[in-house]
C-alpha cells in the first residue's frame, strides 16, 4: 500500500536479496518504489554501507538513532521499521519505550547516550566537544551523521511515497531532545585523510557537479562511503527514463515541492523519481550540516509533513485572492465545462508559446495543443490552487512537449548543458542602429525574430519564449519547467545573448560591419 | 576593477535590474571605459525590446478556434 503501484521484481533482484536477508523481510517502503527499480538499487547501495556493515558502531546502536530520530521526526512507517529491527536484535519492549521517549533517562551505554546526542546537536562545536569528551573517535562521529543522514532519506522517503507501517504501527510519543545551546556551527570535519587523486568516486563527482561538492571530501576517512554515495548517484542520475539528469541534479541541489508535482501532471514514475531524489538530497543535506561542509545540497522539505499526502489530507495554503482565474477554475471543478473552455481561451497563447519553444515547430504545436489541454482537463480535480492556475497550466504544457520531444528526438535534451555551455563568448560587438525598429515593418520584424528564436537550441529556447515573450516572471517560468531560479536565469541570459548574436547582423549600420572578434579582456 | 569576464557574469542580473547597488557602480565603472561590454549591454536592451514589443509566435483566433472545439468535444463526448 503507497501512492504508487508495484511491479513484481523477480526474486533475483539483488537490492531485495539483501533486505531479506538483512530485515528478515522486504519493507514495504521499497516494494513502493518498484517502478523504478533502479532508485531502489541507489539506495541499497547507501543503505549497506553505512547500516548493514559494521566498522566502528554497531548495528543495534545505529538502529537506536534511528528509533529516537523516527521518533523525533514524528515519523510513524520508520518508528515501526525500527523498533521493530531492535526487536529482532534483542532489545526489550520496556527498554524501548524508554528509549523513544526520553534515550537519557533509559540506561544506555555512555558512548550510545553520547552518540544521540551528538545527532541531536548536529553541526555545532558542542556536540562534537561532548562526543570527544564522552571518547568518542572521528570514526563513531562519522557514522553517527552518517546514520542521521539516513534516518532523513528513509523518512523523507517514506512520507514522500505514503508506505503503510509493516507492522502494527507505534504510538508516536512525545519526544524529549537536547537542543544545542547555540548555533555555533563547526567549520570543517577534523579527520580528512587524502584519497589518490584517481579515486573513482571523487572524478565521478567532480564529473557530474563540475567540482567535488565539501561534503564528500568530507568524509575521505570512509572511502567505502564515498563509494556507496557515488554508486547510489550513479544509479539515481544516470537514467533518464522518469526525470531527465539535469532535472535530478537540479533537485539535489536547489529542491523542489513536492507537493506541487501531482499536481503539475508529471507521470508516477517522474513524481515516484523526484520523491526519492529530495529524498536523497535531505540525505546530503544532514551530511553537510553535521560535517560543516559548506551548503551544496538543499533540503526544501521539512523535517516535519513532509509528505505527498492523500488528496484528502493535503493541507491547503489557498492562494485563490491573487489568482485570477481562481472562480473560473472552481467553476469547472464543479462540473461546468463551459468555464474549461473560458480558461483555454484565455491562456491558448500562452500554452501555444509553450508548446512551441520547445516543439521548434509550430503545426506540431498546434497538434499538441490538444494533449495539453485535455490533460490539464483530466489533473484539473486535484489542482489546488499551490500555484497560479496559469503557471500550472504552462507547466502541464511544457510536460506534454517534453514526451513529444523525447519520442521525436531522443538526441535533442531540454535539460542537458551542452559541452561549450561555459565557454559561450559573444562574436557580434559591432554597435546596432540607434533604433532598430523602425529598419522593418512590424511583419518583417516578426519574421526576423521568430526565425532567430526557432534556431536557439530547445532548452534556451523555451526560457526565452516564457519570460520574454509571454512575459512571465523569472519564478514562474522556474515553477512552471520545473528548474532551479539560477538555471532559469543561466538559460535566459544564454538564450537572449545568442538571438542577439543572431539579430545582429540586421541591426549593424552597413558601413560600420568589421569581422567578428570576441570578448577579450 | 573589474574584467569583462567578471562584466558578462553578471551581465544578466543587470539587464533584469537585479544587482546591488555597489556592483551596479562597479559595474557602470567598467562600462565607462569599455567600449565592447557596452555594445554587448546596448544591443541586449534592443534585443529584449524589440522581442517585447513586437507580437511574436500569436496563435491567431481564426487558427485556434477549431483546435478549441475539437477538445471540448472529447470533452464533453468523455462526460456523457
Amino acid at each position: 500500500m503507497s501512492y504508487f503501484g508495484e511491479v513484481a521484481l523477480g526474486s533475483s533482484f539483488q537490492p531485495f536479496a539483501t533486505f531479506q536477508e538483512q530485515f528478515g523481510f522486504v519493507p514495504k517502503l521499497f516494494r513502493a518504489q518498484t517502478l523504478l527499480p533502479r532508485v531502489i538499487q541507489a539506495e541499497c547501495a547507501l543503505i549497506s554501507a553505512i547500516l548493514f556493515t559494521d566498522k566502528a558502531l554497531v548495528h543495534t546502536q545505529k538502529e537506536c538513532i534511528l528509533l529516537v530520530l523516527a521518533a523525533a521526526q514524528q515519523n510513524a512507517y520508520c518508528l515501526t521499521l525500527h523498533y521493530q529491527m531492535l526487536k529482532l536484535l534483542g532489545v526489550a519492549e520496556q527498554r524501548l519505550n524508554r528509549i523513544v521517549t526520553d534515550y537519557r533517562q533509559a540506561d544506555l551505554s555512555p558512548a550510545t547516550s553520547a552518540l544521540l546526542t551528538l545527532v541531536f546537536k548536529l553541526g555545532t562545536k558542542e556536540a562534537l566537544q561532548e562526543a570527544s569528551e564522552r571518547g568518542l573517535n572521528d570514526e563513531s562521529i562519522l557514522e553517527a551523521i552518517l546514520i542521521a543522514g539516513l534516518s532523513r532519506l528513509l523518512c523523507t522517503l517514506s512520507t514522500g511515497v505514503g508506505a503503510v507501517p509493516d507492522f502494527a504501527p507505534r504510538p508516536i510519543p512525545s519526544v524529549q531532545v537536547p537542543l544545542a545551546d547555540s548555533d555555533n556551527s563547526i567549520e570543517f570535519f577534523r579527520s580528512t585523510p587524502k584519497l589518490p587523486e584517481d579515486f573513482a568516486p571523487m572524478l565521478f563527482l567532480r564529473n557530474e557537479f563540475g567540482s567535488v561538492p565539501k561534503v564528500f571530501s568530507a568524509q575521505t576517512l570512509r572511502p567505502d562511503i564515498l563509494q556507496a554515495e557515488a554508486d547510489a548517484l550513479r544509479y539515481l542520475l544516470l537514467s533518464e527514463d522518469a526525470l531527465s539528469r539535469a532535472q535530478k541534479r537540479d533537485i539535489l541541489l536547489a529542491g523542489t515541492d513536492l507537493e506541487t508535482l501531482r499536481e503539475r501532471g508529471l507521470t508516477e514514475n517522474q513524481v515516484l523519481e523526484a520523491v526519492v531524489t529530495t529524498s536523497f538530497a535531505a540525505f546530503f543535506n544532514v551530511l553537510q550540516t553535521g560535517l560543516g561542509a559548506g551548503s551544496d545540497f538543499a533540503a526544501k522539505m521539512p523535517t516535519k509533513n513532509a509528505h505527498l499526502s492523500a488528496p484528502e489530507q493535503r493541507q491547503t495554503t489557498v492562494t485563490t485572492s491573487v489568482d485570477p482565474d481562481a472562480e473560473c477554475v472552481a467553476r469547472v471543478q464543479g462540473g461546468d465545462l463551459n468555464a474549461f473552455e473560458e480558461l483555454m481561451n484565455r491562456h491558448s497563447q500562452r500554452v501555444y508559446r509553450t508548446l512551441v519553444g520547445i516543439l521548434g515547430n509550430p503545426d506540431e504545436a498546434r497538434d499538441a495543443m490538444q494533449d495539453a489541454f485535455l490533460k490539464a482537463f483530466q489533473h484539473l480535480a486535484g489542482f489546488q490552487g499551490r500555484s497560479k492556475f496559469s503557471t500550472w497550466l504552462v507547466s502541464i504544457a511544457s510536460n506534454t512537449a517534453i514526451q513529444r520531444l523525447r519520442e521525436r528526438k531522443p538526441m535533442e535534451s531540454l535539460d542537458e548543458s551542452a559541452p561549450d555551455e561555459e565557454g559561450f563568448r559573444p562574436r557580434q560587438i559591432q554597435a546596432w542602429t540607434d533604433d532598430p525598429e523602425q529598419l522593418y515593418s512590424q511583419a518583417e520584424m516578426r519574421s526576423l525574430i521568430e526565425n532567430g528564436v526557432m534556431k536557439l537550441p530547445v532548452k534556451y529556447r523555451v526560457v526565452l519564449m516564457l519570460r520574454d515573450i509571454e512575459q512571465l516572471g523569472i519564478e514562474e517560468a522556474a515553477s512552471a519547467l520545473g528548474l532551479g531560479i539560477p538555471a532559469i536565469k543561466a538559460r535566459l541570459l544564454r538564450g537572449r545573448l545568442m538571438l542577439r548574436e543572431a539579430l545582429a547582423p540586421h541591426f549593424i549600420p552597413s558601413g560600420n560591419k568589421r569581422s567578428a572578434q570576441g570578448v577579450t579582456n | 576593477m573589474i574584467t569583462c569576464a567578471d562584466f558578462m557574469a553578471e551581465i544578466g542580473n543587470y539587464l533584469e535590474g537585479d544587482v546591488a547597488d555597489e556592483v551596479r557602480h562597479q559595474l557602470e565603472q567598467h562600462l565607462s571605459h569599455c567600449q565592447t561590454c557596452t555594445v554587448l549591454v546596448d544591443s541586449s536592451r534592443k534585443t529584449l525590446k524589440i522581442v517585447t514589443d513586437t507580437g511574436t509566435f500569436d496563435l491567431p483566433e481564426s487558427t485556434f478556434r477549431p483546435i478549441a472545439e475539437k477538445i471540448m468535444a472529447r470533452i464533453r463526448s468523455g462526460e456523457k
